[in-house]
């Protein structure tokens, strides 16, 4: 089992006079979901076009599957979803599949099969012959979904996949991303939505003007950022809750409210020793919460109001 | 490799189904088979019969001799002699106007010492009926100016005979059977079948360039396969519609050809009278044929090549058509050059466009129909045509690498050379 899948290595993409992607790098280690964050003309797409060897880095490295190929010497080990989405308008649906399926290197008999298979669970058999400028903006997007794992990578690259995807596209591309790393695949996708990363992601990497802020597990994410405030309230009773509030080891920060507080822990403190000090006081608790604070909530921190405005365009 | 050929059966399959290649592929034949069955029809009409007027205003009776001369010799010809007089014009137009006659002739004393014969009518634009008119009026003005200086006339008349050239090429050191008409005849198609075939081919390499790049498509794919034999796939797969399409064209020109009679008689025309008239279809040596499709391939890559780099460098259709039109220009130099290289087929000129790459793959197919072309140019000619199918392939896919993932506005020319130059 290979470390990481994927690692990019302090890339720099420059494009006339601005920095895309300045000294960026990342890991992506087998068997994840790993969210790609940032705000509009971060550096997302520009980062995954250098993965994909679509631009050359000005500077720095991307390593793939722990190997010295690019993207496209393993195009039949990942699947790729550009941002702009397009399909040849005048192909009948399941010709195109055969065709992006042959460039990832598969044969036409293997790729018909699973064609018809993915046409079929996605409730899309009865267009396989139809033109695809016939079909609708969303069975369009579903269509390249499939084009993008027809072939059965073992990574796939998600560029804003859940953009212009009414709630039930969604939901059906979220479960199939999902069934995916159930099958031990390593996915990669970029969005700018945090609900989407907070509901799917168990790495994620957050970019803002090419350069990364953060970058580890949801969960260590949020813990750095929050984790920290803790939610009481009490059953009537208090019980010696002001003196456990009081102890500088513990508490750092408090907002009381009477029969219910936000309390900040200090340092070092552990969560479990002020739950278990404050029902020996005696008090009676309703409600005892370590509240993590939501992604969208960290991210707006991290990359500021000032950063969601972000300098131009990257070069499409 | 597989990667490429699914580019090219792509391009194959896909041009192949739309309405356009049928109608373009049936269009051919129909176009020629219409061609023979006009010059059927045509042909038919110069036996049809013509009444014509000589004015006679000749004082020695020179005219009646000639009027005489040319109702022995035109048999398909009415001819009536007619004194002149003040209103004899004007009488003779409205003859023809009310289509009573064909036409008429003037003819004075001045007429055996200039040879200029006046004439008027509405079938002036038939070359055949001019052609016969003419030669047969030098002859019965030759007569009389040779009677004037005191030969008999006996003498005269069994001098004269009809000459018919016959006109044999000769190529390298052969004779072929090929005649006059039939070599320029067949150069002509040449250029025509090259100038289109170059360009439709090659505009249709630019648009499939410019859908892949409209979609967006192209990011997919050049994460897949190397721009370059993405260019080259759809280069070949063009091509290789094209060269289906070419071969439909030939062969159904060689079956309608040879079936001129029975499609004579479909038309109801009667082909036993006009028989000369029938489409001769040229007979194509073997090394010509060879020229033909070598220059024809080595001209289709040369100039494909440039409208992938245009559609890669255009951000609309609309775009790629005004950016096109100066390489279909540049096409355009030999073709409008026939008549020239066919006329002096050794001449500077001939020579500038056998060399030039641009110009060559219409101008050495015409120039060899027409005359040979000494090894040395031919190889010369071969040599930088084939170096610049390289040379510009090479340019064309790195404009094409860099053009296809652009959005936004046209490229100026220093940004293209910053492509080319780049990476």
């Amino acid at each position: 089992m290979p470390t990481s899948i994927l690692v990019v290595d302090r890339v720099t993409k420059r494009f006339s006079g601005h920095t895309a992607v300045d000294g960026l790098s990342l890991e992506v280690p087998p068997g994840v979901i790993y969210g790609l964050l940032g705000p509009n003309g971060a550096g997302k797409t520009t980062t995954i076009r250098m993965i994909m060897d679509i631009f050359v880095p000005d500077e720095g490295s991307v390593h793939l599957f722990e190997g010295a190929g690019s993207a496209r010497d393993y195009a039949h080990r990942i699947g790729f979803l550009p941002e702009e989405r397009g399909l040849y308008p005048k192909m009948r649906v399941l010709d195109a599949l055969l065709f992006l399926a042959q460039m990832r290197g598969m044969d036409r008999r293997g790729a018909r099969v699973r064609a018809l298979e993915w046409l079929e669970r996605l409730g899309l058999s009865a267009w396989q012959r139809r033109k695809v400028s016939e079909l609708s903006k969303g069975m369009q997007q579903k269509v390249q979904f499939v084009s993008a794992l027809l072939h059965d990578p073992e990574l796939l690259v998600l560029d804003e996949p859940f953009s212009g995807l009414d709630p039930v596209n969604a939901d059906v591309m979220r479960q199939t991303v999902l069934d995916l790393r159930r099958r031990g695949k390593t996915i990669l996708f970029s969005t700018q939505i945090m609900e989407h990363a907070e509901k799917l992601c168990d790495q994620i990497c957050i970019i803002a003007r090419g350069k990364k802020l953060v970058d580890d597990s949801l969960t260590h994410v949020k813990e750095g950022f929050g984790g920290r405030h803790l939610i009481v309230a009490f059953d009537g009773n208090r019980g010696g809750a002001d003196a456990v509030f009081t102890d500088r080891t513990l508490v750092t920060k408090l907002e009381d409210f009477g029969p219910y507080a936000e309390v900040e822990m200090a340092t070092g403190a552990d969560a479990q020793v002020i739950l278990r000090a404050l029902v020996d006081s005696g008090a009676r608790l309703s409600r005892f919460e370590i509240a993590a604070p939501s992604l969208h909530t960290i991210f707006v921190n991290l990359v500021g109001p000032d950063a969601a405005t972000a300098e131009g365009r990257t070069h499409a | 490799m597989p990667r490429m050929f699914a580019v090219v059966r792509r391009e194959f399959v896909e041009r192949v189904r739309t309405k356009w290649f049928w109608i373009g592929t049936i269009l051919g034949p129909l176009f020629f088979g219409g061609m023979i069955l006009v010059r059927l029809l045509t042909g038919s009409h110069s036996g049809v019969e013509r009444r014509v007027a000589v004015v006679d205003g000749t004082r020695n009776g020179a005219g009646a001799r000639m009027v005489d001369g040319l109702r022995a010799s035109l048999d398909r010809f009415h001819i009536a002699s007619v004194p002149a007089s003040a209103s004899v014009i004007d009488s003779l137009t409205a003859a023809v106007i009310a289509k009573q006659l064909d036409g008429f002739m003037v003819v004075a004393d001045s007429t055996f010492d200039n040879g200029i014969v006046d004439y008027r009518g509405s079938n002036v634009s038939s070359l055949a009926d001019m052609e016969e008119l003419q030669s047969t009026l030098g002859r019965e003005i030759f007569a009389v100016r040779l009677e004037r200086h005191g030969i008999d006339p006996n003498v005269v008349r069994n001098a004269q005979i009809t000459v018919t050239m016959t006109t044999r090429k000769i190529t390298g050191t052969k004779v072929t059977g090929e005649s006059g008409e039939q070599a320029f005849a067949l150069a002509f198609a040449m250029a025509v079948i090259l100038f289109l075939a170059i360009i439709l081919y090659g505009i249709n390499v630019m648009s499939s360039v410019l859908e892949e790049k409209t979609t967006r498509i192209v990011e997919v794919l050049v994460s897949s396969i190397r721009p370059f034999q993405l260019m080259l796939g759809k280069v070949l797969g063009a091509g290789a519609v094209g060269i289906v399409q070419l071969t439909v064209w030939l062969f159904s020109v060689k079956v309608l050809a040879g079936q001129q009679d029975r499609l004579a008689d479909l038309a109801g025309v009667d082909h036993t009278s006009g028989g000369g008239a029938a489409f001769h279809l040229p007979q194509v040596p073997t090394a010509t044929m060879a020229v033909f499709i070598i220059y024809f391939l080595l001209g289709y890559f040369l100039y494909a090549a440039i409208f992938a780099a245009v559609g890669a460098m255009s951000g609309s259709e609309q775009e790629a058509r005004q950016a096109q039109t100066p390489v279909s220009l540049l096409l355009m130099v030999p073709y409008l050059s026939v008549f020239g290289i066919l006329n002096d087929p050794g001449s500077p000129f001939a020579l500038w466009l056998t060399y030039v790459p641009f110009w060559s793959p219409v101008a050495v197919p015409v120039r060899w129909s027409a005359s040979p072309i000494p090894g040395i140019q031919l190889a010369v000619s071969l040599a930088v045509l084939a170096a610049s199918v390289l040379g510009v392939t090479w340019l064309a896919a790195r404009i094409y690498r860099v053009g296809i993932l652009m959005t936004g506005k046209r490229p100026t020319f220093r940004e293209v050379v910053r492509w080319v130059s780049a990476g």
